[in-house]
């Protein structure tokens, strides 16, 4: 199961800047790797649109016609709502969508999303940078 | 024309032009007053941001939470970013090793992980959530749409000797000229203030300095005192930013959290967090 047997691969070096340069809510930089970048394309399976975050299922099939499920998580449904996101319009069972986003640490098929691009192309944010809540690029006090 | 009134009509002519992104060339608008001449907070606020405009307006492109260091992130700060100019908060020697290990663990003991309510001033300097203000003659109400938590702020009061400590404290406002002043004690010791791991005692007491400068902005300024675990007050600055037509959600924290479990799992599993 790894990941270059899947429709997955590296984001460009420009979006993998800095692993933990920022925080915010819960930990997504505890859960996943804000050093390793992921884009995945698959078809929607489910959605969660739950507090505190929301979830998105994909299918992924490789070349070979095997089919995996993966697993992202986005920001919270109102968040969501605030940023444009229609639910159960904007993206629905069965789009063929790319995701892009940073790998668990366990290196399962489950990652952190960021940005989504829709069937029409138009790219929208399911989530926030990478590293988010993991407390950013300096601790709060000084450190001796 | 007697010289008073030249003066201030050169003072309304040179009211400064608001250059914002979402506003080109609009002119910053007074500030709302109620019938008693008081500014009025009413409305719905963006904590953590600078931007005028509408929340779609303020938070489009990149969306949000982050420091705004990274030129692929948004620049609204989110629910665990120190605002202001990052000077190191004055914790004492044994605290800030304790702060600096829950950096070192990225934040996985953060007790809104847990769903617990995020405390003052951490409640209000988030951006990634909006929170609404209620003002009356005798008091203040805010809602924060982040974990639903509410605080009633009496004016002119004196707070309760009986006291219970909790997550939000209990706050008493007064005014003084156009701002807005806020005491906060009675907290318990289980909520961060403004960044990963700066935890506190029930010893903190809060003030905060709420001046609406124009239509828009809030000027918000908070000062911290814990003498059990700062060597001197910790003062931040931040701005609330009115963001018109925005609605409040619910947000129940509970409803699916699995972030403690998956801690819990990714540590069992010996899967690195730690930073090194």
């Amino acid at each position: 199961m790894r990941a270059k047997s899947w429709q997955a691969c590296a984001a460009a070096a420009v979006l993998s800047l800095g692993s933990s340069r920022l925080s915010a809510h819960h930990s997504f930089g505890a859960e996943y790797d804000g050093s390793a970048p992921v884009t995945v394309t698959g078809v929607v399976t489910r959605i969660e649109w739950t507090n505190p975050h929301a979830f998105i299922y994909l299918d992924v099939s490789d070349k070979d016609g095997k089919v995996a499920s993966w697993k992202f998580e986005g920001y919270p449904p109102g968040v969501l709502q605030r940023l444009g996101w229609k639910r159960d319009r904007t993206m629905k069972i069965g789009d063929r969508i790319t995701i892009f986003g940073w790998r668990a640490r366990d290196g399962s098929n489950w990652a952190h999303s960021r940005e989504i691009t829709l069937p029409s192309g138009e790219k929208m944010m399911f989530g926030p940078p990478a590293g988010t809540g993991d407390g950013g690029s300096t601790p709060a006090v000084e450190v001796r | 024309m007697r010289p008073a009134v030249l003066a201030a009509a050169l003072a309304l002519a040179s009211l400064p032009v608001v250059a914002s992104p979402a506003q080109s060339g609009a002119r910053r608008e007074p500030v709302p007053r109620t019938p008693d001449g008081k500014p009025d907070l009413t409305g719905v606020w963006q904590g953590g941001s600078t931007v005028r405009g509408t929340w779609e307006e303020a938070n489009r492109g990149t969306g949000l939470g982050g420091s705004g260091k990274d030129p692929n992130a948004p620049s609204i700060l989110s629910s665990n970013d120190r605002p202001g100019d990052r000077q190191p908060a004055p914790y004492q020697d044994w605290a800030a090793k304790k702060v600096l290990e829950s950096f070192n663990r990225r934040g996985i003991d953060d007790p809104t992980s847990r769903c617990l309510p995020a405390g003052v001033p951490r409640s209000v300097m988030l951006g990634l959530f909006p929170q609404k203000i209620v003002q009356t003659p005798k008091e203040i109400v805010v809602l924060y749409e982040y974990m639903n938590a509410y605080r009633v702020i009496p004016l002119n009061a004196e707070h309760p000797d009986d006291l219970l400590p909790s997550y939000m404290g209990d706050s008493v406002g007064h005014w003084e000229g156009d701002t807005l002043v806020v005491d906060v004690i009675g907290f318990n010791d289980r909520t961060w203030l403004a960044g990963t791991g700066t935890f506190h005692s029930e010893a903190l007491h809060v003030t905060e300095r709420y001046t609406r400068v124009d239509k828009d902005r809030i000027d918000y300024e908070v000062t911290m005192e814990d003498p059990n675990v700062f060597t001197r007050p910790w003062t931040l600055r931040s701005s609330l930013m009115l963001r018109e037509g925005t609605r409040l959600q619910e947000y129940i924290c509970a409803e699916n959290n699995s972030d403690p479990a998956e801690y819990e799992r990714l540590l069992k599993e010996g899967v690195k967090i730690r930073r090194d």
